[in-house]
């Protein structure tokens, strides 16, 4: 009678919906050292973005300059927003692919959430400019510091995970993006949407919040 | 029997609410319920006297806003309500841990009071 040697369930047996599903892997936790990393990062990001934020509260009254709010363009902003927003969409959709392995589908939706990671990143990029224009440079005020210092450092996050999301879709064309390879973009995602998660936070804080 | 990946999502995972959801549409509504979200803070913006958030309700309703929208993503986004409970004990340490060192540093610069920027 012939008897499997293991029991391991795949990617293949596993739904990662289901209630406690995932995939065993050969570690004391059974999560891969790659993902438990990421998350690890993501904690440690946590205390990053809360440091910046913090600064930004108490600096957000500007002694000298223009104030937040007569610089702001909220609809332009709430634009953005939704786009950032729509970009996390279009990744867990090419995380959902690759999980069925349709990695030409797989490679769409990661080509969109690094085309509307782009456009977020223009947007910024387009705003800072104006704000500028309008006589708030980096050194105008203390408001003006905290302030670049946080969307700056929100705009490189961005700019890593487009990187990321471009060398995923070059790794897949090679074939280099197999289905047993699949947690790749899950964890290139988890890093997307805390980038997602990160902007819901400062879009509320330092956009909405009157000071 | 096992559950593949091209099953549709077991409606017990969705609390017996839905049936036969794939999971791509589950995806589809959490961004629609994202968006509907965005809308309202926005709107807090571009309405500023309607009652639910006139005055002081301004702020706890942004709060509110964004700490749903936060846990979402997180949840659902980033599969945590779906794996590992390691995982989510992690990231809370973090953002626990984060929360209240911030917490603390801003409640040493007093900005709890009014003259704190002073």
């Amino acid at each position: 009678m012939a008897e499997t040697l293991t029991s391991r369930p795949t990617l293949a047996d596993a739904d990662v919906h289901q209630a406690n599903a995932h995939i065993e892997h050969d570690t004391n936790t059974g999560i891969s050292n790659t993902k438990l990393g990421m998350w690890l990062f993501l904690a440690s990001e946590c205390l990053l973005f809360g440091g910046l934020i913090t600064t930004y509260l108490l600096y957000k009254r500007p002694l000298e300059g223009p104030t937040p709010h007569e610089i702001f363009d909220i609809p332009f902003t709430s634009t953005s927003s939704f786009v950032l927003l729509m970009s996390s969409l279009t990744m867990v959709l090419a995380v959902s692919a690759i999980e069925r392995g349709e990695h030409q589908r797989m490679r769409v939706w990661i080509g969109a959430t690094a085309a509307l990671g782009a456009t977020f990143l223009a947007g910024q990029i387009y705003e800072f400019t104006v704000f500028v224009r309008e006589g708030l440079g980096f050194t105008t005020s203390r408001f003006s510091s905290a302030f670049y210092t946080l969307t700056g450092f929100h705009g490189i996050h961005v700019t890593v995970g487009i990187i990321m999301l471009v060398s995923i879709v070059l790794l897949s064309l090679r074939g280099k993006v197999p289905e047993h390879k699949a947690e790749t973009v899950e964890i290139v995602g988890l890093y997307w949407h805390f980038v997602d998660v990160v902007w819901v936070v400062i879009f509320a804080v330092v956009y909405l919040i009157p000071t | 029997m096992s559950i593949t990946s091209h099953d549709d999502v077991p409606t017990t995972v969705l609390d017996g609410a839905v049936k036969d959801y794939s999971r791509d549409k589950v995806y589809v509504l959490t961004a629609i319920f994202l968006a509907a979200l965005t809308v309202i803070e926005v709107l807090t913006y571009a309405a500023p006297d309607f009652p639910v958030w006139s005055d002081k309700l301004l702020i706890p309703v942004l709060m509110i806003l964004m700490a749903i929208k936060f846990f979402t993503i997180v949840y659902i986004f980033m599969h945590l309500k779906f794996d590992k409970p390691i995982l989510t004990r992690i990231f809370y340490m973090g953002l626990v841990l984060a929360v209240l060192v911030y917490l603390a540093m801003l409640s040493t610069f007093r900005i709890w009071f009014d003259g704190h920027h002073n």
